[in-house]
């Protein structure tokens, strides 16, 4: 095991250094047939979900609900980064990881066949849906927690231990939920904000989330599945079809502005999301505005 | 385990290259109309005192889904990185845009290269270039795409100047590039013939590639197609400062009230929505669904330029050691904030990047211009001849083009004369990609067009 790691790193080290002045990467083949299809039968789904929104959010706000947020509630475009410098090393050593390990073994695994990752991949959201349940439970939204729990019984037996998305089918989409969600829920600040090793943009509160999230697991155990070198494969796994399901590059937008990009518009779109889940709570809502911006 | 840092980042920022890449460059009409103010509700109905809704719709939103040409099932794609033997040596700030990044998409038999050019300010992957490539590939070419010269990336590993905007310096350091490339090439690729094509600044910036082409004869380019070109540059541009003024404000304070403004709309409609994550399809959808009115849709494509001229100018200010907001005895380092410089430039027109940068540099380096001079230099005129009298050059365009006004449109009738398609609808690359415009583009790249233009 020992030996592997170090043959491991020294590849790595090798690739990582080695200033070729040409490198030629293949990539998983573009379906652009299959992805316009797509487009054009999401595209009508979203825009009458979005129809129903602006119906909903035009109407008055009933009367425990917070009035519609106005461009005078909206934080500033400043970020609250006291731990900047920090965050910026981060950024780049993430990209540079990306770059040399990541993003090459996410694309190696994406041409696996289709199926085979779709069962990867379902097989960790049912694994997530545990985390939800306790979660929404937590947050006081069981409902949602009902439906987790739902997803999660019908995946594991009908779905063979989650490897196909049976409840999808039956109406029952995923939504997944997070400990982050539910500090927010309880009215912890964002905090500032926080570029993670190898995990990425996050504030104080997500940090400490994925924190929960991981306690959680392993407090649970489902199937044993979080003890020893089991753990690490699973981990990795997990890891590899997270990343292959995302098409973020770093620095793809070549602009030497591209931290302070990435750090706007995550904060700002987690705290759209933190609008959402106090739309009953003003003031707690009002408060959010704060923390993010000076 | 929840995983959401990169994938919430990676579906916001999505929400950029949306306005980013669409559309670029502005129109006389609009820019000449009164100051719209920056619309204040979510019910505000459409009515405008902007020139074509349907222009400014079409060029922030592009072709729709099921108006595309159909594409191929599948298009293999590799990534070409490469570091030019001549390139600069690269600024501490610039460390990740060391290589030229391009894509390409080999055919299995020997075939025709297709080497297709990025709009302003766009990477060599934009969408657009995706919806090009797909239907090169299919038409049997291999097919290159490259960035912009104005793109970051190009400007740091490729410009032979690092101040981007000259036409013909930009399109000699393309023309550099691609020999580097094609060389590069894997050797079973077998290439039969080389066309360029590009769409908006890359479109000028194909026909002049053609045209050096000409004289130096080092790749024996055969046809250039060039999709809604400007035919002067700094003109176009100088409407879209203008419209900016208009449709944002002067100065940051616009961008904040936008910022504010478009904060809300979306913050509103998530609420409304019961959604439980802002996923990346949601957002797009919401954003799209903020932008009602025309003064709206001017907002976001004078903004998209905004954000693409940022770069620019901030690379060409390193580069030219001009002191606008770099000082060149203190370049910054990497790990120092650049917040404070972002917001700056965010509020500077390109008419200052002339005149503080652009001007400066080539100025110097250019024996016996003037500034007039340089704008004249910056006209497709300069290949006028060529255009009129080779037929290997088409041009696809349309007549409700923002970034061309009625004179510019009759110089590219009179000049391509058959060799122009002129359609009806589509703003500046809004119908890039469907049916008619993608059907005509491949008669004219593989030399079958026979002038059925509208």
């Amino acid at each position: 095991m020992r030996a592997l790691v170090r043959a491991a790193l020294a590849c790595l080290a090798l690739c990582g250094c080695a200033s070729r002045n040409v490198d030629i990467r293949t990539l998983p083949a573009e379906t652009p047939a299959a992805d316009n299809a797509a487009a054009a039968d999401n595209a009508a789904a979203l825009a009458a979900v979005v129809a129903t929104a602006a119906a909903e959010s035009g109407r008055q706000a009933a009367g425990d609900e917070a009035p519609p947020v106005t461009p005078a509630d909206a934080p500033s475009m400043y970020t609250y980064d006291p731990w900047e410098r920090f965050n910026r090393f981060n950024y780049r050593f993430n990209a540079r990881f990306d770059e040399a390990v990541f993003l090459p073994v996410a694309n190696g695994y994406r041409r696996l066949p289709s199926p085979i990752r779709s069962g990867v991949h379902n097989f960790f959201s049912n694994l997530s849906e545990v985390d939800s349940v306790a979660n929404y439970t937590l947050q006081w939204r069981l409902g949602f927690g009902a439906r987790s729990l739902g997803r999660f019984v019908i995946n594991s037996t009908i779905g063979i231990g989650g490897l196909f998305d049976v409840a999808k089918s039956l109406h029952l989409a995923p939504a997944l939920t997070g400990f982050s969600t539910t500090l927010s829920v309880w009215g912890v600040h964002p905090g500032p904000y926080l570029v993670i090793p190898f995990f990425g943009p996050s504030t104080l509160r997500d940090g400490l989330g994925l924190l929960g999230d991981y306690g959680l697991s392993y407090g649970v155990n489902v199937a044993d599945l979080y003890r020893g070198i089991r753990s690490w494969a699973l981990g990795v796994t997990n890891a590899i079809d997270q990343r292959a399901n995302i098409s973020f590059r770093y620095y793809a937008t070549g602009s030497p502005f591209e931290y302070e990009t990435i750090r706007f518009f995550y904060v700002r779109k987690r705290l759209i999301e933190d609008e959402g889940l106090h739309k009953k709570d003003p003031a707690r809502m009002r408060d959010v505005d704060k923390p993010a911006g000076q | 385990m929840n995983w959401p840092p990169i994938r919430l980042a990676a579906a916001l920022l999505a929400l950029v290259p949306t306005f980013a890449h669409c559309a670029q460059l502005m129109s006389p009409a609009a820019a000449n109309t009164t100051a719209p103010a920056i619309p204040a509700s979510v019910a505000a109905g459409p009515p405008t005192g902007l020139a074509d809704s349907a222009a400014l719709r079409a060029t922030v939103f592009g072709t729709p889904p099921q108006d595309l040409a159909p594409q191929p099932q599948t298009v293999p794609l590799s990534e070409i990185n490469i570091a030019l033997p001549y390139a600069r040596p690269v600024p501490e700030v610039f460390w990740f845009d060391r290589k030229l990044r391009v894509w390409f998409s080999a055919q299995p038999h020997p075939a025709p290269l297709a080497i297709v050019i990025s709009g302003l300010g766009g990477d060599g992957n934009t969408t657009k270039l995706g919806l090009l490539r797909g239907a090169l590939y299919g038409a049997g070419y291999h097919v290159l795409t490259m960035p912009s010269p104005s793109f970051p990336g190009f400007i740091v590993s490729a410009s032979s100047t690092g101040v981007a905007g000259d036409l013909l310096q930009d399109s000699r350091d393309l023309y550099a590039a691609m020999q580097q490339i094609i060389a590069h090439l894997p050797r079973k690729v077998q290439i039969t013939d080389i066309d360029v094509l590009g769409y908006s600044l890359g479109g000028a910036n194909a026909g002049v590639v053609k045209s050096i082409d000409a004289t130096e004869g080092k790749l024996h380019i055969h046809r250039a197609v060039m999709i809604n070109p400007p035919v002067s540059l700094f003109t176009s541009i100088a409407r879209l400062d203008k419209l900016f003024v208009r449709s944002i404000g002067p100065s940051d304070a616009g961008i904040d009230a936008l910022y504010r403004q478009l904060y809300a709309e979306l913050a509103n409609l998530y609420r409304a929505s019961d959604r439980v994550e802002l996923d990346e399809d949601f957002m797009l959808a919401a954003a799209a669904a903020a932008l009602k009115t025309d003064a709206e849709f001017s907002a976001a494509i004078a903004l998209s330029f905004r954000i693409d001229l940022v770069n620019m100018f901030f690379a060409g200010d390193l580069y030219a050691g001009t002191g606008v907001v770099v000082d060149p005895k203190h370049p910054p380092k990497v790990g120092d904030s650049l917040e404070e410089t972002e917001r700056i430039l965010r509020g500077k027109p390109f008419s200052e990047y002339f005149s503080r940068v652009f001007a400066p540099y080539y100025l110097k380096h250019r024996p016996n211009s003037t500034s007039k001079s340089l704008i004249a230099d910056n006209r497709l005129a300069i290949i006028g001849d060529a255009l009129r009298s080779n037929t290997d050059y088409y041009v696809q365009t349309n007549s409700d083009d923002l970034i061309l006004d009625k004179p510019e449109l009759a110089w590219l009738r009179d000049t391509l004369g058959s060799r122009i398609a002129v359609y009806d609808h589509g703003g500046h690359l809004g119908n890039l990609g469907d049916r008619s415009q993608i059907s005509d583009m491949l008669d004219m790249v593989g030399g079958h067009w026979y002038g059925t233009a509208r």
